[in-house]
Order: C-alpha cells, then sequence, then structure tokens
C-alpha cells in the first residue's frame, strides 16, 4: 500500500516544516525555552562527568596523583556522601526551574497563537495535528538545547578534572562511561522538553475554533 | 434523502419564515422552486434554531428560534448590529458551534448528530472559511497558506502544490505565491484567504466580516472578487457583514436583530432602494 504510506509521512515533514518556521519567526522565545533547558543540561552533564571523573579516580588513578588529592583531602571530600546528596538536590531543583521554566513558555506561545491554532481548527486540522505541532516544536527546542548544554557541561567537568588531576583527567573515564553519561543526558534533556510540551499541547488542542473568530486582540 | 416526508415541511416553513415576503418579487426567485429538487436545493436549512449563552450568571438569549435557509450557488449577506446573534449563527452555519434547540442542517447533515471528527471533515471539505483579520498563517508562504487545508484532507502535496498555485493566479497573486503575510498588503492577505478558503472545492464560502480590516476600495475588490467566484464556480457565499457595499452582490439579505430575522431582502427590491440613495 504504497499510497497510504505516503499519506501518512507527507503530513509530518509538512507539520515538522510549520514547527520549524515558527521557531525561526519567534526567535526570542525559542531562545528563552533553549536557553533555559541547555543551562538545566549543561549543570547535569557537569555534575555526571565530573562524578564519573571522581568515582573513576578512586579506581584507576596512578599512585602518585592518588596520594596527592588524599594530601589535599580531595578524596575524601568528592566521594562524602553529604556532598553527593547536596549535588542531587540542586540537581533536581535546577532541572524542575528549567522544567516549569518551559511548560511557562510554552503556554504562553499557545495564548499568544490562539488565533492562529482557531484558523487551522476552522480549515479541518485535528487536535492531533496541533499536539504533533507543538510536540515537534519543543522536540526541536529540546535536541538544541540538550546538546549545546551536554557540550558545555562535559567541558567545564573537563576542564576541573584537569586543573585537579591534570592531564591525566582526559584517559580517567573509558569512552563507554562517557557515552553512557552522555546519553543520560541527552535523553533526560529531550524528555524534560517534549514532557513540558505536552500540557500546552493538550491545552492548544482542546481550543474551541471559534477562538479564530474573535475580532479583539 | 427520503422524498415524501420532510418536503411539505420544509415548503411550511419557507412560508413562515417570510422569506421573501419583504420584496415584491418573491415568485421570480432563482431557481423556480418547484417540488421535490427542494430539500436538495438548500445546502443551509436553519429550523427554530435558539442559542442561549450564560454570562456572568445571566443568561443572554443570542438567538430566538432563527429559521434560515440558503440555496446551493446563492450568495448571501446576513446583516445586523453588533449584538444582533449575527455571529452566533454565523458560526452554527460554519459547524463551529451547535443551537440549544432547533436544527441547523448543513448540505443536509444534522450538525448536532456530529462528532468532533466529523465536525472537522465537514469543516475541511465542505465549508471555506474568510475571516475579517485574514489569519493566515504568519509563517507560512502564500503557497503554504493555500496547501494547509489540502494537507487537512490528506491532498498528495504534488497535486494540493498544483491548485494552490493554480487558485493563487484565479485571485490574482500568481506572482507572490512565496511571499509571507507580512510581505503583503491587507488586500492581498484576504485574496490569499479566498484562495485557501477554495482550496477543498466546498460547498458553501462563509466570510465573517471580509472586508471589516480593509479600506473601502480594497473592500470593493474582495466582494467582487467572491461574487466572481460565486458565479464561475456555483460556490455558495454566506457572509456578515456591516458593510453596505456587501448588499449590491448579494442575492439576499437576512436582516438580524435581536435574536430574530427581521426581515429577507430581495436584491431586485433592493437596486431600487440604493437607487433612490443615489438619487438623493
Amino acid at each position: 500500500m504504497p499510497e497510504t504510506e505516503k499519506i501518512a509521512i507527507l503530513p509530518y515533514r509538512k507539520v515538522f516544516q510549520i514547527a520549524w518556521q515558527g521557531l525561526r519567526i519567534r526567535l526570542v522565545k525559542t531562545f528563552l525555552v533553549t536557553s533555559c533547558i541547555t543551562l538545566a543540561l549543561a549543570f547535569l552533564t557537569y555534575i555526571l562527568v565530573s562524578n564519573g571523573l571522581a568515582a573513576q579516580v578512586a579506581e584507576r588513578a596512578s599512585e602518585a596523583l592518588r596520594q596527592r588529592l588524599a594530601r589535599e583531602g580531595l578524596l575524601e571530600q568528592m566521594l562524602s556522601p553529604e556532598q553527593r546528596s547536596q549535588t542531587a538536590w540542586m540537581l533536581g531543583i535546577a532541572l524542575m526551574i528549567s522544567f516549569v521554566g518551559i511548560v511557562n513558555a510554552m503556554l504562553i506561545s499557545v495564548t499568544e497563537r490562539f488565533r492562529e491554532i482557531g484558523t487551522m481548527k476552522c480549515l479541518g486540522g485535528l487536535d492531533s495535528f496541533i499536539v504533533k505541532l507543538y510536540l515537534f516544536e519543543s522536540l526541536c527546542q529540546g535536541v538544541v538545547g540538550t546538546l549545546l548544554g551536554m557540550a558545555i557541561g562535559a567541558a567545564l567537568a573537563y576542564a576541573e578534572g584537569v586543573s585537579r588531576f591534570g592531564a591525566e583527567a582526559w584517559s580517567l573515564l573509558p569512552a563507554t562511561a562517557l557515552l553512557r553519561t552522555l546519553a543520560i543526558s541527552f535523553l533526560s534533556g529531550v524528555g524534560l522538553t517534549v514532557l513540558g510540551a505536552l500540557y500546552p499541547a493538550w491545552t492548544a488542542a482542546r481550543m474551541e475554533p471559534v477562538e479564530a473568530m474573535r475580532n479583539e486582540v | 434523502m427520503n422524498a415524501e416526508g420532510p418536503i411539505p415541511n420544509a415548503e411550511g416553513q419557507e412560508n413562515k419564515t417570510g422569506e421573501l415576503s419583504a420584496a415584491p418579487g418573491v415568485s421570480s426567485a432563482p431557481g423556480g422552486e418547484a417540488g421535490a429538487d427542494l430539500l436538495a436545493t438548500h445546502i443551509v436549512r436553519a429550523i427554530g434554531v435558539r442559542k442561549v449563552f450564560t454570562m456572568g450568571g445571566e443568561k443572554v438569549h443570542a438567538l430566538k428560534g432563527v429559521d434560515f435557509k440558503v440555496k446551493r450557488g446563492e450568495y448571501v449577506a446576513i446583516m445586523g448590529p453588533s449584538g444582533s446573534g449575527k455571529s452566533t449563527l454565523f458560526n452554527m452555519i460554519g459547524g463551529l458551534d451547535k443551537p440549544n434547540a432547533g436544527k441547523v442542517f448543513i448540505d443536509e447533515v444534522d450538525i448536532a448528530a456530529l462528532n468532533t471528527f466529523e465536525l472537522a471533515w465537514l469543516r475541511c471539505h465542505k465549508i471555506g472559511y474568510i475571516f475579517q483579520t485574514f489569519n493566515l498563517i504568519p509563517v507560512a508562504t502564500a503557497l503554504d497558506n493555500v496547501m494547509l487545508p489540502m494537507l487537512f484532507a490528506d491532498v498528495p502535496q504534488a497535486e494540493a502544490q498544483d491548485k494552490a498555485v493554480e487558485l493563487l493566479r484565479k485571485v490574482g497573486l500568481g506572482e507572490r505565491i512565496f511571499h509571507k503575510p507580512v510581505q503583503m498588503s491587507g488586500g492581498q492577505q484576504q485574496r490569499v484567504a479566498v484562495a485557501r478558503a477554495l482550496a477543498n472545492d466546498p460547498a458553501i464560502v462563509l466570510a465573517d466580516e471580509p472586508t471589516g480590516n480593509l479600506d473601502s476600495a480594497t473592500g470593493h475588490q474582495i466582494i467582487e472578487l467572491l461574487r466572481e467566484i460565486n458565479r464561475s464556480e456555483g460556490v455558495t457565499v454566506i457572509t456578515a457583514t456591516h458593510d453596505y457595499k456587501m448588499l449590491s452582490v448579494s442575492d439576499r439579505i437576512a436582516w438580524l436583530t435581536d435574536g430574530v430575522i427581521e426581515r429577507f431582502v430581495e436584491r431586485e427590491a433592493l437596486d431600487i432602494r440604493e437607487g433612490q440613495t443615489d438619487a438623493r
């Protein structure tokens, strides 16, 4: 059934196109949501990578480095449970703030575009189309923001690692461990954005088409 | 369509609405509504439509039993002051709102019986909307705007694109298919909206104050364009308007006051009145 397949794919491309154009036009707001995600993800990636480095130091670092760190008391500090629970709290709060920021920005984007959404519904657009539109939009922002944040976070973590452990930091974290960490960051970043867009998208989809007829702005 | 049952009833309604009573030229109404085809000739039938809104705990009767019929291919204007229930009636004809009592049939389909999906289908395939504020998608080009309803109707992209280009040519914007709404004047935007309304070959074009945001000359062009499309495509055009320019092209005008249709006026009757106004 090539015909049905074609029909199923085309609208997705179009939806994506419309969503992308929407993001380009509303550049400032796009930037706000994206930077929200970028900051949160930079923090998350930084914590994950530097924790990974610290854990590896305890196991795999050279004798000389370990002795130096033990002398400076850094090793215990890095691996202390208090330190870890404190960072976990901060991380949770940072992610929550970023989540609220995303929901808020997306809700504003919905109220701003009530007429556009109403028009699409007048023209025969289904609720699912509107939901798709918003989810695609947030997906774009999520991916861009997450990648940026991951780059920044990982760079910071390694910069700190090098300043603490010297050139040895580069070889501390095995590639698989690093990749796993980055994958966790990526999934949580994109997941957070799409999750944050669900409620606004649902609000938009439930909007009455009559809204398009409202003449006052 | 069941042949016998509803027809006498419909004819009864015809008289009761006083559809043509304000005009002397009743019998010369176009279409010669003789007998059996009566049902099929009405694209819109509203029977005893009532609508009540609750606003701040108070009940507002927006429509108090409106009977309104539109023949296929007719050009009808609904006129009335704001608050007359004009928009409410208009929204019902557009399948955007359902009556509290009475029935609205669009192409013989009772809109109250439709679910969300069927209503969306109806809006997509049967009705073309034109808004006072144009309501083009700001981020999309003229071409994409016209293609949008066809996307909703699952028309293959290549076909949709050809048709959109053709429609844009028809409304005189063949040179501007890649322009965005901000790059166009109000009149041009409304032309795009007209092309978009025609995208899925609707049976009805609903225009809500289509000239409300346009200057007089541009408004006149849009009215002429609508009239031309009404003639060449045989599309039924229903407009809600305050614009007296609309009167001269409409086949029939429904005057709405306080939620009831005060009277219907045929164009023949109206030309005379306009002549008198001009002479003054």
